[in-house]
């Protein structure tokens, strides 16, 4: 598995941990609060700018354990290669430095990821308007929507993986 | 309109080039070594530049690097082959 691919599992694990934190406080409250919790649209626009800020803070944070470990790893590597080969030359940390930033394939990887990671979030502010046309309550629509942007987010992210699995032609 | 298929010579040119590694020719290229293992599995189709610059660090035309198979729509057959 090479660097990119790591770094994109980095971002689905922040994404997956950023929304089920906001799931667990919602329906906790939910059960605790009940119906009239739907109109309270304060509360949601709070947990909502909550897990916006946690989630900017949870992506540093794994994003900084993600390169240590990869450091430490490539240390190791780098240990072994040099025990077994005697020849000095530090190939492991060169390929890191290689291979940690976006060349052509990784902006095309990008592009299409996002594009997928739009189609959902368009889905979802479809969802959202159906919603409000069905007379549910706003904090359903605005629930639809903030679940638009971060599964659009992990979207992009398991797209990337698939691209990176399977391959991208040009075009 | 006829689909094409592109292949390449790279692990080959590597090999006769005093054996290059795909790290190597990442390097000399500007690109990743996962670009270059996908552009040899044929996961990737290079950019012109990026395909240019391959062709230039073995010091061979593009022809020699890459070629491509024309395949008819229709037939899904090869019409043409570029060597």
């Amino acid at each position: 598995m090479y660097y990119q691919e790591k770094k994109t599992i980095a971002s689905i694990i922040s994404g997956v941990l950023i929304l089920a934190a906001y799931i667990a406080y919602g329906v906790s409250r939910y059960l605790e609060i009940g119906y009239d919790l739907l109109n309270d649209l304060k509360f949601w626009a709070t947990a909502m700018l909550l897990a916006i800020g946690g989630g900017i803070v949870v992506t540093i944070i794994i994003q900084i354990i993600f390169h240590i470990i990869l450091a430490v790893s490539n240390e190791v590597a780098k240990e072994l290669s040099k025990r077994s080969t005697r020849s000095g030359k530090d190939e492991t940390c060169e390929e890191l430095e290689i291979n940690s930033f976006e060349d052509e394939m990784d902006k095309l990887i990008s592009l299409k990821a996002m594009r997928n990671s739009f189609i959902v979030v368009g889905a979802g502010f479809v969802a959202a308007l159906v919603s409000l046309y069905m007379e549910m309550p706003p904090a359903v629509m605005l629930n639809v929507i903030f679940a638009a942007f971060v599964l659009g987010s992990l979207f992009e992210g398991f797209s990337q993986l698939y691209f990176y699995r399977r391959g991208i032609k040009n075009g | 309109m006829a689909k094409y298929m592109i292949h390449n010579n790279i692990r080959k040119l590597r090999f006769y080039n005093n054996e290059m590694t795909q790290q190597e020719l990442a390097k000399k290229t500007g690109v990743t070594r996962q670009t270059i293992v996908a552009i040899e599995n044929g996961k990737y189709s290079p950019t012109l530049e990026l395909a240019f610059r391959i062709a230039d660090v073995f010091e061979t035309k593009l022809e020699e690097v890459f070629s491509r198979e024309i395949i008819d729509d229709k037939t899904n057959r090869i019409k043409e082959e570029n060597k």
